[in-house]
């Protein structure tokens, strides 16, 4: 055991001591702090980086918090699955922070500047923590820095609409934690353990009495509202399309999928899955809402006239999508939603920060605006086009990739109708990326709307899109780098 | 429509609530699975383990560390998110201009309180720093600091005040709780532990106890300052907030 076995702490709290180090750096000298944020972030990325391989993947690392052996003390867990997900929030929590500088300087006044870094850090770290932990207490503990966090970031360029959707997501967010909580306590109440792995032991010595059926149902619906699911979404196009577009790429790209991920880990190590009717039972109503979530969220994406607003229904969409893999229970289905948590993540981020960049550079956020937009922004333009690929799903980017996987996953559970779904899912989202595409690169601009020469993002914004973009392709042409894993994972899950 | 939905949806959570209260273990009974699964060896050996009298202050700051690693986390949030959406009171500018947070109030009650706080202070550090043999701890004293400046911000007002406690002591201390965490975090991996560990492996047995006390006192020092900080902080933010809304004259 070398020194190694550390590093998933480590992980955790360099952002949180990052962020709680920024004020004072803050009150120094502000110019620096978004440049020191990077710092914390940076090491984490590293450390994760430098964690792969050494986690077998047919087992777990487990990590015991200040040496109490697990029922006693709390324990961090980290398969194969989870530092994948952690690599993906290291990576684009990083590009994201990479972009903010600019975009930030412009949309949030300057004392609140150093707050918006702060919260940034406190954001990554929690969703770091939340993937990696073992103990269902410590879940919900980093689950209400996340939600505190994210209300905050929604409401931090102050005006009217920003604090509106705040609220309104404080208004779905609160009682969502509540749910969460509550669970918590019933499932303490009845096994008297908190930590996941014992709990799935306790539980099958007990069967599955009352409390726990209504503590599951809690939990779903609980981080179902978290994860945006169907008819729990109201909370999100406004708060993912007023965000300033950092957030918003968070907010969408991994904030719903690790909460969706913190779903799948209470499903399969606490309830463990298939011995209870319980299970299929919420699986079955789950896997209907993901479904509807699938038709919904394009159809409203189609209707949609605000670009940011457009994206936040195609997450809700992919959420559907993600759902479905998961319920379909087998391995290439877990396999695909796994992956894609990962391309989703990327392409949407990389979707919201070159919407960002309209923004940033012109104020445009209707669709129409962007007519011809490509003849002064082509650097954007085209990154967003090979991210709307990847939403779409067309070789050789990575959404092909998963949604081959999430199809095939539920024809071999013998779902056909929710691959049809899958598949009438990607025509909706073809015709809605396909659309801006169109206005982009086949339309003539309004008179004066565009500059004739080239003025595209600066540098700092272009870099990580680019990144991001290319990471969608880069991870669709070597899915076999990643794939076989992740299969080998999901098997050992189920 | 959405008054029905909304109160059909209530009914339907407390039916559910109810039914899982029907279900649960009776309270206080011995056999619970919560008082003979866990709790029995915290209770048992928290003392000769953790070396707190509290077992409670055990519980939360030593087996449990880390989730109360995570709560100063949280409270620590609280006031970044204040601070986002209201902004820090400016600096310098207090002088400018009539500072409205202040009550006008007779030389009665500002002696009293000028003679009280720093008792109402003392008081907290007690409580802060016996939190591992007796009732209160970090937290405890903390929020009572805390409590202080909001009784003399009311009666003396922001500027005096923020002379006190200055932005450039808060900026610094606001994360004193989740830096003492860290700070005793890694001198557990120097010591040949894991993170967070207090009894280090690599010490003498004889040192042991002292050290495990000094670390504990060292995370409830750092809790309690952190916390009054961010209750100072949040307080002045919301202050300032005021006076932008009043006609300045």
């Amino acid at each position: 055991m070398g020194a190694w076995r550390h590093f998933p702490i480590f992980m955790i709290t360099v952002p949180l001591l990052g962020a709680v180090l920024l004020p004072f750096l803050g009150y120094v000298r502000e110019r620096w702090v978004p440049y020191a944020a990077l710092l914390p972030l940076g090491t984490s990325t590293l450390l994760g980086i430098l964690l792969i391989g050494r986690i077998p993947s047919d087992g777990y690392l487990s990590y015991h918090m200040g040496g109490w052996e697990p029922p006693f003390g709390i324990e961090i867990r980290l398969d194969y699955v989870g530092l994948f997900l952690m690599l993906v929030v290291c990576g684009i929590t990083f590009l994201a922070l990479v972009y903010s500088r600019h975009y930030i300087e412009k949309e949030v006044s300057g004392g609140r500047r150093t707050a918006y870094y702060v919260l940034y850090l406190l954001m990554s770290g929690a969703m770091l923590g939340f993937v990696a932990t073992g103990d269902i207490f410590n879940l919900f503990v980093f689950m209400e820095i996340l939600a505190l966090s994210s209300y905050a970031l929604v409401a931090i360029t102050g005006n009217r609409n920003a604090v509106r959707a705040a609220f309104k997501y404080i208004l779905m967010g609160a009682p969502s934690s509540i749910m969460v909580l509550l669970a918590i306590g019933f499932l303490y109440s009845v096994t008297g353990t908190l930590n996941m792995a014992d709990l799935a032991g306790r539980i099958a010595e007990s069967g599955y009495t009352e409390v726990l059926i209504v503590s599951y149902i809690l939990l779903v619906v609980g981080f179902g509202v978290k994860a945006a699911l169907f008819p729990l979404h109201m909370w999100l196009p406004d708060a993912h399309s007023i965000a300033p577009s950092p957030i918003s790429a968070l907010l969408s790209g991994l904030l719903v999928e690790v909460c969706a991920f913190a779903l799948v880990r209470i499903t399969f190590s606490i309830f463990t899955l298939r011995a209870s009717d319980l299970v299929m039972g919420t699986a079955d109503a789950v896997g209907v809402a993901a479904a509807a979530a699938v038709l919904y969220g394009g159809i409203m994406a189609i209707l949609q006239k605000d670009l940011k607003m457009m994206i936040a229904y195609s997450t809700v969409s992919h959420i559907g999508y993600i759902f479905l893999g998961l319920t379909a229970f087998t391995a290439e289905g877990l396999t695909g939603a796994m992956y894609h948590m990962l391309d989703h993540g990327l392409a949407k981020a990389c979707l919201f920060l070159c919407a960002g960049n309209f923004i940033y550079l012109k104020g445009y956020r209707r669709i129409e605006d962007l007519k011809g937009a490509w003849s002064q922004m082509p650097w954007t333009c085209f990154a967003f086009a090979l991210a709307s690929l990847s939403v779409i799903g067309i070789p050789p980017t990575a959404g092909f990739i998963s949604k081959w996987y999430l199809i095939l996953g539920n024809v071999e559970g013998g779902k056909w109708l929710y691959a049809a779904v899958l598949l009438a899912g990607s025509i909706l989202a073809a015709v809605y990326c396909l659309r801006v595409l169109y206005y982009m690169f086949f339309q003539a601009g309004k008179e004066g709307a565009w500059e004739e020469y080239w003025h595209d993002a600066p540098p700092a914004m272009l870099a990580p899109v680019w990144a991001l973009s290319l990471a969608t392709l880069f991870f669709g042409v070597f899915s076999s780098l990643l794939i076989p894993s992740l299969l080998k994972a999901a098997t050992y899950l189920l | 429509m959405k008054r029905v939905a909304s109160l059909l949806f209530i009914v339907a959570l407390a039916v559910l609530l109810l039914y899982v209260v029907a279900g649960m273990p009776p309270m206080g009974d011995p056999d619970n699975p919560t008082a003979t699964h866990v709790i029995p060896r915290y209770l048992e050996r928290a003392e000769e383990e953790t070396h707190t009298v509290n077992v409670i202050t055990g519980i939360i700051l030593n087996y449990r560390g880390y989730d109360t690693m995570g709560e100063v986390t949280v409270i620590f949030c609280a006031l970044a998110a204040v601070l986002a959406v209201l902004g820090r009171e400016r600096r310098g500018v207090i002088h400018g201009f009539v500072d409205r947070s202040e009550v006008p109030s007779s030389t009665i009650v500002k002696t009293m309180v000028r003679f009280m706080v720093p008792f109402i202070i003392l008081f907290s550090v007690y409580t802060i720093l016996h939190g591992e043999t007796s009732p209160g701890g970090g937290f405890q004293g903390g929020a009572v600091i805390g409590g202080s400046m909001i009784i003399f911000t009311t009666i003396f007002g922001l500027y005096e005040s923020s002379r006190r406690i200055p932005l450039k002591v808060r900026a610094s201390l606001e994360g004193a709780a989740v830096m003492g965490f860290f700070l005793v975090g890694a001198l557990g991996l120097v010591g040949g532990g894991n993170f967070l560990t207090y009894a280090w492996p690599r010490v003498s047995r004889s040192l042991h106890p002292s050290l495990v006390v000094w670390l504990t006192v060292l995370v409830e020092v750092g809790i309690g300052l952190g916390g009054a900080m961010v209750l100072t902080s949040i307080l002045f933010a919301m202050i300032r907030e005021e006076e932008e809304i009043a006609p300045s004259s």
